[in-house]
């Protein structure tokens, strides 16, 4: 076991990684956060969700599926960067890969975390998904394909560490086919239910793809900027290049996102289709406008956008931002996303009596948590990653 | 392998095979390139045949011996909520939840006036089940002879897949024991044990309920969806979900 | 400060004067001892959920006290629930609401049922209970 350790932790090369104590204090505070948010987790689980969730019958799934959605779509898009790359040579995206590929495991870890206490008997899977396999559920494929998208990446990230990069190409391919193939079927848990209009079609499995692009981009930019921040590194030419062209892809898949939305939008209300419109009306003009105006829009597209285009991604600062900022409006597109298929009453337009227009949900405490403990989860092991792995540097050839 | 020697081996002889061993061969190979899945779910011939008919299946093309289901004489419901109490008090649902349910549509009539119509819901028992397909541990089923819908309890994981896809709000998660639950026509709680209707349909005072087998043309169910002159419908048709609750006018 | 005295004086006549319209048709809207008490009965035997109002028979449709009171229902709340044949039954056979409501006089009481079968729902609504069932 040793000897496997030392080959894949580096001791030497690669950037000094800071000793400063407020790396160790934030180490310490993420750690400590995401420890809490799993024991509210724990909590609900033990006591049931519905004294802790603000889920319901009509409204089955809430922010932390959403959050679940937002932390695999992240993984799989930080391996499509990374596969830019690692496995189609494009070298401009190099450096950047090892720490996407990094990254992409952590994302991946902790969405399974928040999936773990969002599903009710998490314990009842591993029995259930073999011996009642259901070919048809796009459930089982997506959770066995993500279960081997994990052993793919993690395969890569070994074989890059120990320097065999023609057999971590091939790991990485087979990541990215089933970490596609597992994110598609994610979108088609949404998109093939007929009875929901908000997300029937084949629209859900290709914005996911799509969208994977985007918040697997940003996140790059996000980590590779505070990890060289946190550990005062300066940002070689080679890394503030790769930046560049990341930041560039961004932009790209924020302008496809845009035309996506665009004709979603206009879909969703030309001809007034039954049930659709009234969630495009709640989302344009209804209880989730702020969501989808701030959040979606201008945070997930035109700030990020705008920022991008104004320094011709040249300013590493300016990027960080934009990548901040695309976050969040990500969350807000997942969260609308998730919750909105939900809120059309089952029998709507048939003239009902003492029957709402649109159910609601409202987060909880405890969901919000545990959602929030993903999220230091992956700053957590961002940092440590960091230190253990010394600046995911790829030496050149 | 040269082309002489393969001519002169012997026929190993498909045609010896048994019928169901070839089947049985078969069947593995689709199951595993998928076609199976993709005949089950995709294949257009039987499709196009249920999408082409009234929402009553044609005669003598039930799936299910005996074929339930429940038609619902909806102008007489009168909202006493007997069936409600009945279906309670049988399958022990909790307070917080139900199997079935009365909603409530209004319609505007003449004279500036308008009706109340009782609309009672459950599980349609659909013959292409929404909550079925999109089980990832197939913790819910259609049961192959009668057709209901049924649950697992010990397989369910929880992930509530089932209750997003069912287009009619049936299932609820059943805080004890920790599973989804839903009408299954009172299968384990009488009809196992030789009932012949479910508890919401004898405890309805205004005979709005009618159960039965639908392939047995004698049964009331089927003399109710086939009398002349009356209108049968199932909620929301377009899902394609193809109920077994059906609503009457008669 | 003149423009607000003004409005001032203007309210102080307009409130009781409106107050004054609104109470007297009120008052003149309905009387109980002609037309029989205002609030409706709701009885729940045999089945919960059933609706009667005075109002709608006396005062809208013109019905006299003495076309029901006392031969056809006593003239005390609650008491047709108590006798054994108060059911569909018996008001297909001309009694009690039966003998009006026979298809003729006044819509069959063997038809639209929701009428008077205003249901749990109904009567939840009515009594400000709300359901919090579905919501």
């Amino acid at each position: 076991m040793n000897g496997v350790m030392d080959s894949i932790l580096p001791r030497t090369g690669g950037l000094e990684p800071s000793t400063a104590k407020g790396i160790n204090v934030a180490l310490m505070f993420f750690g400590i956060f995401t420890l809490v948010g799993i024991g509210f987790g724990v909590h609900s689980l033990v006591v049931g969700h519905e004294h802790t969730f603000g889920v319901s019958r009509e409204v089955p799934w809430g922010a932390l599926i959403a959050a679940y959605v937002f932390f695999v779509v992240t993984s799989t898009g930080l391996c499509i960067v990374s596969s830019v790359g690692h496995v189609f040579g494009i070298e401009n995206f190099e450096p950047i890969a090892k720490r996407a590929v990094y990254m992409s495991i952590v994302t991946i870890v902790a969405g399974f975390i928040v999936i773990a206490f969002e599903i009710e008997n998490t314990w009842r899977m591993p029995v259930g998904n073999v011996v009642g396999a259901n070919l048809s559920s796009n459930i089982w494929w997506m959770g066995t394909l993500y279960g081997a998208y994990l052993v793919f990446m993690i395969g890569e990230f070994i074989l890059l560490q120990k320097d065999s990069h023609k057999k971590a190409a091939y790991f990485g391919l087979a990541g990215l086919i089933s970490g596609i193939a597992a994110h598609s079927n994610l979108g088609a848990v949404f998109g093939l239910l007929n009875g929901r209009p908000f997300w029937h079609g084949p629209y859900m499995p290709i914005y996911f793809i799509a969208s994977a692009a985007l918040s697997g981009c940003v996140t790059i930019i996000f980590c590779t900027y505070i990890a060289h921040k946190v550990n005062k590194w300066q940002m070689s030419y080679d890394q503030e290049k790769a930046m560049q062209s990341v930041a560039k892809m961004a932009a790209l898949t924020i302008a496809i996102l845009i035309f996506f939305t665009i004709w979603k939008v206009i879909a969703g209300v030309a001809g007034h289709p039954p049930g659709k419109v009234l969630a495009m009306e709640a989302l344009l003009n209804g209880p989730y406008s702020i969501n989808f105006w701030v959040g979606e829009i201008a945070f997930g597209m035109l700030i990020p956008f705008i920022i991008i285009l104004a320094v011709r991604a040249k300013n590493m600062g300016a990027l960080f931002i934009a990548s901040f900022c695309a976050i969040l409006g990500i969350f807000a597109m997942r969260y609308d996303l998730v919750i909105l298929g939900q809120v059309i009453p089952h029998y709507y337009g048939m003239d009902m009596v003492d029957y709402p227009t649109l159910f609601s949900y409202k987060p909880t405490l405890h969901e919000l948590m545990v959602a929030a403990s993903g999220l230091t989860f992956c700053l957590f092991f961002l940092f440590l990653g960091e230190k253990l792995f010394r600046g995911h540097v790829t030496e050149s050839h | 392998m040269k082309l002489k020697e393969l001519e002169q081996l012997k026929n190993e002889g498909v045609d010896h095979i048994s019928s169901i061993e070839r089947r049985r061969f078969l069947k593995l190979g689709f199951l595993v390139t998928g076609v199976y899945l993709g005949g089950k779910a995709l294949s257009l011939a039987p499709l196009t045949e249920a999408q082409a008919a009234e929402v009553v299946p044609p005669k003598g093309k039930y799936s299910y011996s005996p074929h339930y289901s429940m038609v619902i004489r909806e102008r007489l419901c009168i909202n006493c909520e007997l069936c409600v109490e009945a279906c309670n008090g049988t399958n022990d649902v909790p307070s917080y939840g139900y199997r079935t349910d009365i909603l409530e549509r209004r319609r505007a009539i003449v004279d500036d006036k308008y009706e109340t119509i009782f609309m009672p819901v459950l599980c349609n028992h659909c013959n292409r089940p929404p909550c079925v397909r999109v089980c990832p541990t197939t913790a819910t089923w259609k049961d192959e002879t009668t057709g209901i819908v049924k649950m697992n309890p010990g397989r369910c994981i929880g992930c509530k897949t089932c209750m997003t896809a069912c287009p009619y709000n049936a299932r609820y998660f059943k805080e004890e024991g920790r599973f989804v639950d839903k009408c299954n026509f009172c299968y384990d709680t009488l009809l196992s044990k030789g009932a012949k209707e479910t508890a919401c349909v004898t405890a309805c005072p205004a005979d709005v309920r009618v159960f039965g087998d639908l392939a047995d043309t004698n049964s009331r169910v089927y003399e109710l969806l086939h009398t002349p002159e009356t209108l049968v419908w199932v909620l929301r048709p377009k899902t394609g979900a193809l109920p077994n609750v059906y609503y009457t006018n008669a | 400060m003149k423009r607000i005295a003004i409005i001032f004086i203007i309210l102080a006549f307009l409130v009781p004067a409106v107050c004054l319209v609104a109470a007297d048709t009120d008052e003149n809207e309905y009387d109980e001892d002609l037309y029989g008490p205002e609030a409706p009965i709701i009885w729940e035997k045999p089945v919960r959920g059933v609706i009667f109002s005075h109002k709608r028979h006396t005062m809208e449709f013109g019905l006299d006290c003495d076309e029901c009171h006392d031969e056809i229902f006593e003239m005390e709340a609650g008491a047709a629930e108590e006798y054994d044949d108060f059911n569909m039954e018996a008001m297909y056979d001309g009694k009690y609401c039966g003998a009006c409501h026979d298809g003729d006089y006044a819509f069959a009481a063997s038809s639209r049922c929701t009428t008077c079968h205003i249901g749990v729902r109904g009567v939840e609504r009515l009594t400000g209970k709300s359901d919090d069932k579905n919501h």
